[in-house]
């Protein structure tokens, strides 16, 4: 028996030892302050607002400083072994799909399916944005670069990291040049700050958002009392500070229709079919998915973005 | 009588020099086991290097040369070094405060005497000390500012392959 309950604790120790974490996409972006006093953003008419978001494709094709510095960023990422998603690729990758999907019939005749939010959801993704931006400043003939770069988390809105700072005056040096060095000064100072955050995950937890919403079909709500001892709200409350490490969330929004809980610390980690697989916020939010429908038969959809935020809309798929 | 004088005279004038040279090591060296010196930027080195200034103690310039190396490595690995001027200051590579006397005896082969830490420093200027990084401190001894590049890139690398510190991508 002794040595029975050794070979499982072996196999245990074994299992956890070699599963890995969900490695979070990092992409590399120029900042809408930059495409904006670069003069690369587009306009377009929102039901009667004017709104300027960056044009990436436009500023990716036409500057080639933009692609020097991320080029840099991305070569000394990867040497740091941790390679990054390049956004020229993406939005390529992007334009091919939807090429390829729009000409893709079965041989019944068929076209593929897409919603309206698969259609919205087409966007470059990241886990990470690192947005950088950078200024040029004239002295007389000196030449220096103010340069700034961010490391935001695209779920949590937090600046995980960041480095920034004025290079020293220049003549001579071109401004290629001056960037490079700007890079190089800053960069490791960047991945210090990024490695306490994964660090800091590993500890306590992927920090990641659940939004909890309803279908205006469904009979019930949030504040509805008729499935526990409390309301359905403090009853969803109850499972989430269950299932967290060290019950650690809090929750931003409550009303009768939806919640929105931020800080949401969850596990890295869970076991399906007796091995250890890593966790991410759809895997987590599929759990209470499971416990509102076996508990309360509640029917809920899940959907997802990234390895950081889910929502839950309950009542049917 | 008198001859044997002489040959001793003679002998003791012939090593002294030695003899003041291995005092001064051995001073310099416990220095160094003490880890006392202080790092200053000097610019943006090239890709994969810091270029700093390591301010070493010592009796003689020629000691301090082979210690700021080793106190150069030291500090990029433990202590890091602040901003100056416009140039950015870095943070040391061990994430740990306590490092050093958690893997005491992977740092003891380390750091000894033509040990590893050799290989990831280099002297600019053949080790040339201006004349304004020359500093009596007192009747006995000198602080001597030596500028150094270190490898860094090469030696977060072999610290990480050894287990001394975590990569980025580690855990994923």
């Amino acid at each position: 028996m002794k040595h029975l309950i050794l070979a499982f604790l072996l196999v245990l120790c074994t299992a956890s030892a070699f599963s890995q974490a969900k490695k979070p996409t990092i992409m590399i972006v120029p900042s809408d302050v930059w495409c904006n006093t670069n003069g690369y953003m587009m306009e377009f008419d929102n039901q009667g607002l004017q709104v300027k978001v960056p044009d990436y494709k436009k500023a990716l094709q036409e500057n080639s400083d933009l692609l020097l510095v991320i080029s840099k960023i991305n070569e000394l990422m990867a040497d740091r072994g941790f390679p990054l998603k390049n956004l020229e690729s993406s939005l390529k990758s992007l334009e091919s799909e939807a090429a390829e999907d729009a000409m893709l019939t079965s041989k019944g005749g068929g076209e593929i399916n897409e919603s309206p939010i698969d259609a919205l959801k087409k966007v470059a993704k990241a886990d990470i944005w690192m947005q950088m931006t950078w200024t040029v400043n004239t002295t007389g003939p000196k030449k220096s670069i103010t340069f700034n770069l961010q490391g935001l988390d695209a779920y949590t809105d937090k600046q995980i990291a960041g480095a920034s700072g004025t290079g020293e005056p220049s003549f001579t040096a071109e401004l290629p040049v001056l960037l490079e060095e700007a890079v190089l000064s800053h960069l490791d100072n960047f991945n210090v700050q990024l490695q306490n955050h994964f660090d800091d995950m590993f500890t306590n937890g992927r920090e990641i958002t659940l939004r909890i919403m309803t279908w205006d079909t469904w009979d019930y709500d949030l504040e509805t009392d008729e499935f526990g001892d409390d309301e359905l709200g403090f009853l969803l409350e109850d499972w989430v500070a269950n299932n967290t490490v060290e019950g650690r969330f809090s929750t931003s929004t409550s009303t009768e229709n939806m919640m929105l809980l931020e800080q949401v610390r969850i596990p890295l980690y869970y076991e399906r079919n007796g091995r250890q697989r890593a966790l991410d916020a759809r895997g987590w939010a599929n759990g209470l998915r499971k416990y509102l429908k076996d508990t309360y038969g509640i029917e809920s959809k899940l959907m997802m973005k990234g390895l950081g935020q889910a929502q839950l809309v309950l009542g049917e798929k | 009588m008198k001859k044997i004088h002489i040959v001793m005279m003679l002998f003791s004038f012939l090593t002294s020099p030695y003899i003041c040279m291995a005092q001064s090591k051995k001073k310099a060296d416990k220095e160094t086991a003490e880890w006392r010196y202080e790092i200053e930027a000097v610019g943006t080195g090239t890709q994969g290097t810091y270029q700093i200034k390591v301010w070493s103690y010592s009796k003689k310039p020629e000691t301090a040369i082979e210690q700021a190396k080793k106190n150069a490595v030291h500090g990029i690995i433990f202590k890091g070094f602040p901003n100056k001027d416009r140039v950015p200051g870095q943070k040391a590579l061990a994430q740990s405060p306590n490092l050093e006397q958690e893997k005491e005896d992977f740092f003891k082969d380390f750091f000894q005497d033509g040990g590893k830490y050799q290989k990831f420093v280099t002297l600019t200027n053949n080790g040339a000390i201006a004349a304004g990084d020359r500093i009596k401190i007192s009747k006995k001894e000198y602080k001597i500012g030596v500028v150094v590049n270190v490898n860094k890139d090469a030696l977060r690398k072999d610290l990480e392959d050894a287990g001394i510190i975590k990569g980025l991508g580690s855990g994923f």
